[in-house]
């Protein structure tokens, strides 16, 4: 097969501590959203600093924003932290009170009924963008079908899902795509089932079943796994993305829908200017809203 | 033909399986990893082979775990099912 090694280099894993998650979920129980955001808006500022996190973050940044001075960088990367820490408490919050607003219109919901009428399953394929976990939390209460949800945590992972606040089961079935052919089975079932898979699009699990398309840019590795499968079995891709708007506010859009020929095989290539449509929508999302894409590693790494 | 046969057939020509036969293909050896080698990208295939071939699309997980293990456990998930 010719499909091509993907970096390695994203972790689900957070720099902080046990600790330190622990005393932000203490403090949204205690003294709700606010308080959480006064304690974060210290600890972004030391995220702004800490080399660990400039690391992650720089990659990104000097691709959306090239040229950018030092104090241009300065405040870059003080946005994406602050943005990228509010949402985590939004979501901590959305798991915590259920306390969230959700946008989503009567236009994007009857997109989805229309593709998914089709009868073939529906793709929605999201990325690491907004907040997208609680996004995809309200989409089984719109739609009466079945909805799996692929989803990777790493071993010693202590950030929580918003879902494991209440230690309520997930609105969704949980698809962990490190189960291999298992977890590839159980997609294919959601979709012949008629069913609802949400996947994401911009981060390669593993070391293959990639392929290489631009991102502002330059080349990176995208999976090539949810073409294959609206390949195989038929299923429409909707393209489906969401944003934070405020405090515990959330607002989702349909970029587009993209469709996979039947018999395009198992070769990379293929499947490439299908992702490349995806990486196009995803430019404009990055274009729109900076601060709201959260892949912390260096995506454009060979 | 049997459903053995039909479905080794099935694996060797719908996988585009290089350099084997369905004489090749044993029973009992794993379809995945060790055996007859077959990646997650065939597991998808595997399962639309099926709905293709006998008609049968598996809903629950537990049943898919069990019978994805060998042609002996598919063959007789099918079997199963078409009785």
């Amino acid at each position: 097969m010719n499909a091509v090694k993907a970096p390695e280099t994203w972790s689900s894993r957070s720099l902080g501590s046990r600790l330190q998650h622990g005393i932000f979920y203490r403090l949204i129980g205690l003294g709700g959203r606010k308080a959480a955001y006064a304690l974060l808006f210290f600890v972004a500022l030391g995220y702004m600093l800490k080399p660990e996190a400039v690391r992650r973050s720089a990659p990104y940044l000097r691709r959306r924003f090239p040229g950018a001075g030092f104090f241009g960088r300065l405040r870059r990367r003080w946005l994406l932290q602050w943005t990228f820490g509010k949402t985590l408490v939004d979501r901590a919050v959305a798991g915590i009170s259920g306390n969230f607003e959700a946008g989503v219109s009567q236009e994007e919901i009857a997109v989805i009924h229309a593709r998914h009428a089709e009868g073939k399953g529906l793709i929605l394929l999201s990325a690491h963008v907004g907040p997208w976990q609680v996004a995809m939390s309200i989409l089984p209460k719109y739609l009466p079908e079945p909805v799996s949800v692929v989803l990777h945590r790493d071993a010693g992972d202590i950030d929580r899902h918003y879902f494991e606040h209440t230690g309520e089961k997930p609105p969704f079935t949980l698809i962990d795509p490190a189960l291999g052919p298992q977890s590839a089975i159980a997609m294919a079932q959601t979709l012949q089932g008629n069913g609802l898979l949400c996947m994401m699009g911009d981060r390669p699990f593993g070391g293959g079943h990639v392929c290489r398309v631009p991102f502002l840019g330059a080349e990176i590795a995208v999976p090539f796994t949810p073409y294959y499968l609206a390949s195989h079995t038929g299923a429409p891709i909707v393209v489906f993305l969401s944003y934070r708007t405020g405090p515990g506010k959330v607002t989702t859009t349909i970029a587009g829908t993209i469709r996979v020929p039947p018999g395009l095989g198992k070769e990379a290539g293929a499947y490439a200017p299908f992702a490349r449509c995806f990486t196009a929508m995803l430019e404009q999302s990055v274009a729109a809203a900076p601060y709201q894409f959260f892949n912390f590693y260096n995506m454009w790494e060979t | 033909m049997n459903v053995k046969e039909k479905l080794k057939n099935a694996l060797v020509e719908e996988l585009k399986l290089e350099d084997v036969t369905p004489g090749d293909i044993k029973d009992d050896a794993p379809l995945f990893g060790e055996g007859l080698g077959l990646d997650s990208l065939d597991a998808i295939e595997l399962v639309v082979l099926v709905q293709r071939n006998f008609g049968l699309t598996m809903q629950d997980q537990e049943e898919a775990r069990k019978a994805f293990v060998s042609v002996n456990s598919l063959a007789a998930y099918i079997e199963k099912r078409l009785a």
